[in-house]
């Protein structure tokens, strides 16, 4: 069993380098390649051929090599640690970068710590076990977006926590509406929307810890750049997933300075949150809302409701006018909105 | 009353969207209502009698805030209670197995639900180790802030 996983790790290691070579966009002979790799160039071309799998465009031409479609600035470790600039006093305990992972969540989850006032990072270019909402698959094609999580360490309790993933929301608009100058909204609680497509996700994840202490590790899925193929099947939305790169006109904006900016705009809500709370983004909240005053329908794991969405109440709970006239709170589901 | 007549009643009740049901039988009557918000129904069992007797529990049972009164918690063993509001999951997507039930034997630590709000998922984890004797939620039901999820013995 041991030969069997080193060899995998092996192959995996011949795999990484492979992309780290082609990620430049530019050609590369077999030949180049497979001396950098210290492989074969029959092995060369067989790792070639599984990295359309992880949905990675790769070009070939006689006498020329091999390329990728398009270029991509991998995530940069010692990048992100020299532009990071974290708010309030806040310190950075860690920051892993993955070419691979199951998720950037469940890698922080399963690497709890109690150290207060202190952010641990982790992102990665490609998630093997991506997921949303009730365990729901969120893959996306190797570096065609951010997968980002934070990890963070409240001494307040859970019960005063839930407006926290809205607040997110705000974080994650601004700094996206600052690269793309761009019209885009949240959807209750927290997606990203553009044009009534689906511009990204958050996650949270809690666990309570002894001593009064609770994790929360935050998940961040944006698209960058995708392909129409992709962006239509990613999400069941009826308008389908964007990219960042659409909005942009077919700009690719750089993914390290948004991890950056996300990183340091996080660690601000975090270090704040628990004093200020939710109510300083709530206005911010409100008027990004993109299901204000429409007809909806709220999917929970029993049943659905229908009526008009009226906006957030001040701790955070979606407001249903029902067709009695009555306000329900929701506080967990799917919402959808009707078409008539 | 039959315990699985009362519990049709409250099956029939989630179904319906009414706010309250109230039936006597013989000597006994029951009644049913929902919390205005929550939505999770109190039961209220009283032997039918002179009015001042059978209106007292009643009133007590339209009251939002009283904690429903069956079925009750044992006395022994540890009760582990929801921190938050929210949307109870006993596994951790729709359709696979549950973290616990009853009999299963857990550690500390360990995972024993989730709690949904606003798509924060909050995992519930076992505060002493032991054998589960009471799951006391269902999938998809609201909780309230401290309302008993399992018993832990």
């Amino acid at each position: 069993m041991a030969d069997v996983s080193a060899a995998n790790n092996n192959s995996m290691s011949h795999r990484d380098s492979l992309i780290r070579s082609l990620a430049d966009g530019s050609y590369h002979s077999g030949e180049d390649l497979a001396t950098s790799l210290g492989v074969t160039r029959a092995a060369v071309w067989k790792q070639i051929k599984k990295l359309g799998s992880l949905g990675l465009q790769v070009e070939s031409e006689r006498g020329r090599g091999y390329r990728l479609a398009a270029p991509i600035e991998l995530l940069d470790q010692e990048r992100l640690r020299a532009t990071c600039l974290l708010g309030n006093g806040a310190c950075l305990e860690a920051l892993d970068v993955f070419l691979e992972i199951d998720s950037t969540n469940a890698f922080l989850v399963r690497n709890r710590s109690v150290s207060q006032n202190s952010l641990r990072v982790c992102c990665a270019e490609y998630q093997t076990l991506g997921r949303g909402r009730r365990e729901r698959k969120w893959i996306t094609p190797w570096g065609s977006g951010l997968c980002l999580s934070v990890a963070w360490c409240f001494s307040g309790s859970p019960r005063d926590l839930s407006a926290l993933t809205l607040a997110t929301g705000v974080i994650v608009r601004r700094v996206v509406h600052a690269v793309t100058q761009a019209d885009i909204r949240l959807k209750w609680p927290n997606d990203l929307v553009w044009r009534d497509r689906k511009l990204g996700g958050i996650l949270i994840e809690m666990t309570a810890e002894s001593h009064g202490l609770c994790q929360v590790v935050i998940g961040i899925g944006l698209n960058v750049s995708l392909s129409d193929q992709v962006m239509r099947t990613l999400c069941d939305w009826p308008a389908g997933a964007v990219d960042l790169s659409t909005i942009m006109g077919g700009q690719v904006p750089s993914r390290n300075a948004l991890a950056a900016s996300l990183i340091n705009e996080l660690s601000s809500l975090l270090s704040d949150y628990e004093h200020a709370g939710f109510a300083p983004y709530a206005a911010e909240w409100r008027a990004s809302d993109c299901l204000l005053n429409k007809e909806v329908s709220v999917m929970d794991a029993r049943n659905e409701v229908s009526g008009f969405a009226r906006g957030i109440s001040d701790d955070g709970a979606l407001l249903l006018e029902l067709s009695s006239g009555s306000l329900k709170r929701i506080v967990a589901g799917d919402v959808s909105v009707r078409v008539s | 009353m039959d315990i699985r007549k009362v519990k049709k009643l409250i099956e029939l009740l989630e179904e319906s969207g009414i706010a309250e049901i109230e039936i006597s039988e013989g000597e006994e009557s029951v009644r049913i209502s929902r919390y205005p918000q929550g939505g999770f129904p109190t039961v209220t069992m009283a032997p039918a009698g002179p009015a001042p007797v059978a209106m007292q529990p009643a009133a007590a049972a339209g009251q939002p805030a009283s904690a429903p009164e069956v079925p009750e918690a044992p006395p022994s063993g540890t009760r582990i209670e929801a921190p938050m509001v929210g949307t109870y999951y006993g596994s951790p997507s729709p359709g696979s197995k549950p973290f616990v039930e009853v009999g299963t034997v857990v550690n500390e630590g360990d995972t024993l639900c989730i709690i949904e709000a606003m798509k924060m998922m909050n995992q519930i984890e076992a505060e002493v180790s032991g054998r589960i004797t009471s799951v006391l939620a269902e999938n998809g039901d609201p909780v309230e802030f401290g309302q008993a999820l399992f018993i832990i013995e």
